[in-house]
């Protein structure tokens, strides 16, 4: 085997807390908490230098389970208060997750500002098509004609299709993966941090509990269709728009859309802002001459 | 499914491969205990105690292979890291349910076992160097004894009513 020059500074139980997960056995969660400890140690940057904000659900709790500094905030506001905490510290990497509840439910008016404002954020959504947390509610993204606890005979409403609301909106990156495919998910998530930028990856998730059986990680195993294999290029955003459709029918695993060029994001226009406003500033010891009339 | 990543089983030498091998075992002991903690959080004592016993097992055959390492290697730098490997003998995340039974947590284990001595069948089929090829070898015809032992468990067990275990749900509560 080749020897790598430079070992890897971090490694996957360095992102690992302490505190145990409470899921349900065989939640899907658990996969992608390993996928993300995995692309975290690949990235390569210290627990201190993250900052991992979430809503509340099930999904919500994968802050406290990893090393980052955590936030588990309020439901439907993780974007919010992770753009925010961006903007104040620049060079802290943020990430956000949630549940599809959290994020295209009550916290959906969020997501098209944080997309336009392009803020360097890694949106992480457990998409499991239900509300885990309060105990099997229909969620936006839950089919059409699923029964659940409130949609007794059967939903009448068309879900929300994550991935072509967020490329409608024009995010820079968008990524579907599967616990199902840790290796694959954990490589997504890697590439979606180190895209400059806002960056969301759909995770297909189950809910072994309130979901449905034929959405399980054994059944993702069988349908998953990675995009690499059918030859789809991530830098056509119309083509990922084209494959966003089948949300929901087939289940495409991989990066549906990275900009190849990608646009300064907020963080760096504010940067570049006080810079130049810096440079024009009065001096701290002649504050009080502007208020001093001559 | 890709199992590994990074790792070149053509060019693969003894002291990676022991490394590997550690790796492996570490990666399954960690998944063992994480099942059982679940498991005793979940009120499903019989599959936690399994879960637990397996990871005692995981933990011996780490041991065993780490002295190997030790002594034919002392303390030379490891280039195979954990982000290179992904369930290989480890049972997967999504496998447990609340209030499984004991014969569904051995099914489980059985279920690792056989992906693992796959894994090993393919990598050996790969390797050039023979002393690799025969530490596969080795571990591949342990993974056929663990089935073999957690086969002989599944037999004696009494037979049982399996029920419907979305009887004993037991979500994480709300906020
Ligand atoms: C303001 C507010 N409204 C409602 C709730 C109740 N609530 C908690 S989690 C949740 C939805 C959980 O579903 P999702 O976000 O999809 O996450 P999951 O639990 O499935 O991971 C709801 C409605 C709340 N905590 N706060
Ligand atoms: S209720 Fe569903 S989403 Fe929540 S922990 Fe259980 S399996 Fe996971």
């Amino acid at each position: 085997m080749k020897e790598p020059t430079v070992l890897p500074t971090y490694q996957a139980k360095d992102f690992k807390s302490e505190l145990k997960p409470i899921w349900c056995p065989g939640c899907g969660d658990f996969g992608v908490l390993q996928a993300i400890y995995r692309a975290l140690a690949a990235v390569g940057r210290a627990p201190h230098e993250i900052a991992f904000v979430s809503g509340i659900g099930c999904s919500s709790r994968i802050p406290g389970y990893t090393t980052a500094y955590g936030f588990n905030s309020v439901h439907g506001r993780a974007l919010p208060i992770a753009q925010g905490i961006k903007l104040a510290n620049p060079d802290l990497l943020v990430l956000v997750a949630g549940g599809d509840g959290d994020g295209f439910s009550i916290g959906g008016g969020h997501v098209p500002h944080a997309i336009r404002r392009n803020i360097d954020l890694t949106y992480i959504v457990m998409d499991n098509q239900i509300y885990g947390l309060t105990k099997g509610q229909l969620s936006p993204t839950s089919p059409k004609g699923l029964h659940t606890v409130t949609s007794d005979l059967g939903s009448l409403e068309e879900p929300v299709n994550p991935l072509l609301y967020t490329l409608a909106y024009g995010a820079g990156f968008v990524a579907q993966g599967t616990p199902a495919d840790m290796a694959g998910l954990a490589d997504i998530i890697e590439e979606a941090i180190r895209y400059p930028g806002f960056s969301l990856v759909n995770v297909q998730s189950p809910c072994v509990t309130f979901g449905e059986d034929d959405n399980q990680v054994k059944a993702h195993r069988a349908a998953m269709k990675p995009l690499s294999s059918i030859g789809h290029d991530p830098t056509n955003r119309i083509a990922a728009m084209d494959l966003a459709q089948q949300y929901g029918k087939a289940l495409h695993t991989g990066v549906f859309f990275k900009n190849p060029s990608p646009p300064p994001t907020y963080d760096a226009l504010v940067r570049e802002r006080q810079r130049s406003l810096a440079e024009k500033a009065v001096p701290r010891e002649r504050l009080l001459d502007m208020f001093v009339q001559k | 499914m890709d199992k590994t990543r990074k790792i070149d089983f053509a060019t693969i030498g003894l002291r990676d491969a022991l490394d590997l091998a550690v790796l492996i075992e570490e990666e399954a002991k960690e998944r063992y205990e994480e099942f059982a903690d679940s498991m005793e959080k979940h009120h499903t004592p019989a599959a936690a105690k399994f879960f637990r016993f397996m990871r005692g097992i995981e933990e011996l055959h780490e041991a065993k292979l780490k002295g190997q390492r030790s002594e034919l290697f002392g303390d030379a730098r490891r280039v195979v890291t954990r982000e290179m490997i992904y369930d290989i003998e480890a049972p997967e995340t999504g496998e447990p349910r609340t209030h499984m039974t004991a014969r569904a947590a051995l099914e489980i284990a059985l279920g690792a076992e056989t992906k693992a001595r796959a894994f090993f069948e393919q990598a050996i089929e790969r390797v050039k160097d023979s002393s690799v090829g025969s530490l596969f070898e080795e571990l591949r015809d342990e993974e056929i004894e663990h089935q073999e032992l957690v086969r002989k468990m599944i037999a004696k067990l009494p037979p049982e009513d399996a029920g419907d275990i979305r009887d004993y749900e037991d979500p994480p509560v709300t906020l």
